[in-house]
């Protein structure tokens, strides 16, 4: 659960500012204030909710066939995770942060109130390591109910970080937050590395 | 000549010097001897009074000079490696080994260290439980003691306890005035706020898995202290990574910036002790009126806590730790200790004397166990 929660959470953090720029001005356009801001948003988590709790299912039910195979069990995972934590140190390191995120697309939609709706499929679907990593603990999890936990455990941490946006406008020293929020999901993906490199290594010392 | 009329100017002569030192002189007497000396001991007696001394000579100096840092770093040097060297004398006398096993934690047997603290307070609020593997009223370095320390010398010094009260900064301290010139110079000014990064990212960890994660897995000081014993893969990761954290920002990197390195990128509790820099009374600031933009202050400052947008606008940084270096550089006598409400350049050397004074005291009080221990033990090793 813990591992779910990190991984959410550091995904959440790179998703919220590559996003963030395309995401925001969705939410935010034409609302009056935070009230509604905080309507958009809910109905945006709920989304996510709903297409994560879809997920673990799939996850848990065609991966108990996939994840049979020795080689995939003791391989994939750790290849994720190294995938995930590269993407995690670039994303923290590169200057050019530009915003290229799967929620480009909402610009298409003309209906404004389904808006938030649209951001939360796609937002949970985007192609991203984290989410296949979230997928491969969903599958080689014993029962439906511990993938369904795990899931849970990584929707919490993704969704934190879209918590504060109600309250956007009135966060002081945003600039110092975000610097550090940048810097943690560096740190994240450094952790994500040795993760992955152990795992690597287990999965080779095991056969 | 600007210059040698400026240092004079918070120089002392040396009757008022001694006559400042005297407070020092019988505190730290009362302190380190309990009031009586212990003849039966000759080692400890000896061991006391070179500390005693050393303590008080350097003091002195400080007034006598007009320099701070030049001075203070002694110590604090001495104290880090006295304190590696006593704990692992301690370690090695009670497990026969630098390492601890799984028994020793499942004991609580582990000397507690400051800087699990930023990682306790989440864990102690919702689970009223403590973290770590240490006794909390017992025994050498227990768990109260020091975090009552570390509280009080926080409130009263801010970030000045990374340069005053700090058992490890000694460490990297003294690896970067190796160097006569900086082979790095300039960073990404964004690094700065790395510690504030690793801060929340233990602090959440901890929180969620109820373990020191900085301890466990972070810490370079491991590498000079104690550390778990390589038994599995996860073990010698942990062992690799105190080594080169160590080895990367405790030596290397400070020596090729003359910086502080891992007091500036990584230590939690530096994140912790900067945002206590907003209530301390004490502060550094910087006298408009008299500074001529030189920017030697923001070369030396270890802790890359002044830059030359600070020095414009006329502060110093949440990440200053007090240390002296930019006052003892500064030869307009521009940047200067202060008191919070006293507008710059007024009551310098009343700040100066009072922040000395207590700033002193705590790195007097928190190294002499450590140099008393650990000067014994050479007084031993070679009589
Ligand atoms: S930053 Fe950390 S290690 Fe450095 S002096 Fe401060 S508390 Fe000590
Ligand atoms: S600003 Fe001055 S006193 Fe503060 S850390 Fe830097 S050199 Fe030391």
């Amino acid at each position: 659960m813990t591992d779910s929660f990190i991984l959410g959470l550091s995904s959440g953090s790179a998703c919220l500012v590559t996003c963030g720029m395309v995401m925001f001005p969705y939410l935010m356009a034409g609302s009056a204030g935070v009230k509604r801001i905080a309507i958009d948003l809910s109905l945006f988590l709920f989304t996510r909710f709903v297409i994560y709790f879809i997920l673990a299912t799939m996850a848990w039910y065609f991966g108990q066939a996939i994840f049979s195979n020795p080689l995939v069990r003791n391989f994939v995972p750790g290849i994720l995770y190294i995938v995930f934590a590269v993407m995690l140190v670039w994303y923290s390191i590169s200057n050019s942060r530009n915003p290229k995120c799967p929620a480009e697309i909402v610009k298409t939609v003309n209906d404004k109130r389904l808006v938030p709706i649209f951001l939360g499929v796609v937002n949970s679907l985007g192609f991203c390591p984290a989410l296949f990593i979230i997928l491969t603990k969903g599958a080689t999890q014993g029962t439906l109910l511990q993938s369904y936990l795990a899931f849970l455990a990584f929707f919490v941490g993704s969704s934190l970080w879209f918590l504060p946006l109600p309250l956007a406008g009135q966060i002081q020293k945003k600039e110092v937050l975000k610097t550090v929020g940048i810097l943690a999901t560096g740190l994240a993906g450094i952790i994500f590395m040795i993760k992955g490199l152990t795992n690597l290594i287990g999965g080779i010392i095991n056969g | 000549m600007d210059n040698t009329l400026l240092s004079s100017s918070l120089n002392k002569s040396f009757g008022k010097s001694l006559l400042y030192t005297l407070p020092m002189f019988l505190i730290t007497f009362m302190f380190m001897t309990g009031g009586r000396l212990n003849f039966s001991d000759p080692y400890s007696l000896l061991a006391t009074l070179i500390a005693f001394l050393l303590v008080n000579i350097l003091y002195f100096m400080m007034h006598y000079s007009g320099k701070t840092d030049r001075y203070r770093v002694v110590l604090f040097i001495i104290f880090a490696m006295s304190l590696s060297f006593t704990l692992i004398k301690n370690m090695i006398a009670i497990r026969s080994s630098m390492s601890f096993s799984q028994a020793d934690v499942l004991e609580c047997k582990i000397p507690f260290c400051h800087l699990v603290i930023p990682m306790m307070i989440i864990p102690a609020a919702f689970t009223k439980s403590i973290i770590f593997p240490g006794s909390i009223l017992n025994g050498f370095a227990n768990i109260s003691s020091m975090v009552v320390l570390w509280l009080v010398a926080t409130i009263v010094l801010g970030r000045g306890f990374c340069s005053w009260g700090c058992f490890y900064g000694g460490w990297d301290d003294g690896f970067s005035r190796i160097r006569k010139r900086p082979v790095i110079k300039h960073i990404n000014e964004i690094s700065r706020w790395m510690p504030f990064a690793v801060l929340f990212m233990v602090a959440l960890t901890a929180a969620l898995t109820l373990v020191p994660t900085y301890c466990d897995w972070i810490c370079p000081f491991k590498t000079v202290t104690e550390f778990e014993q390589v038994t599995s893969l996860e073990s010698a990761s942990k062992a690799a990574i105190f080594i080169s954290l160590f080895g990367g920002l405790v030596v290397v990197l400070p020596i090729l910036t003359r910086k502080r390195t891992q007091c500036s990128f990584l230590c939690p509790l530096g994140a912790i002790n900067s945002l206590s820099n907003k209530v301390t009374p004490f502060t550094v600031k910087v006298d408009r009126e008299v500074c001529n933009e030189c920017f030697k202050c923001v070369e030396v400052c270890p802790l890359y806590a002044l830059s030359r947008e600070d020095i414009r606008a006329g502060k110093v940084s949440i990440f200053c730790s007090k240390c002296g270096k930019c006052v003892d550089a500064c030869t307009k006598n521009a940047i200067h200790y202060g008191i919070k409400g006293v507008p710059a350049g007024h009551l310098k050397n009343f700040s100066r004397n009072l922040f000395l004074f207590v700033s002193f005291l705590f790195l007097a009080i928190f190294s002499a166990g450590a140099i008393i221990s650990s000067f014994q033990s050479l007084l031993k090793l070679v009589f």
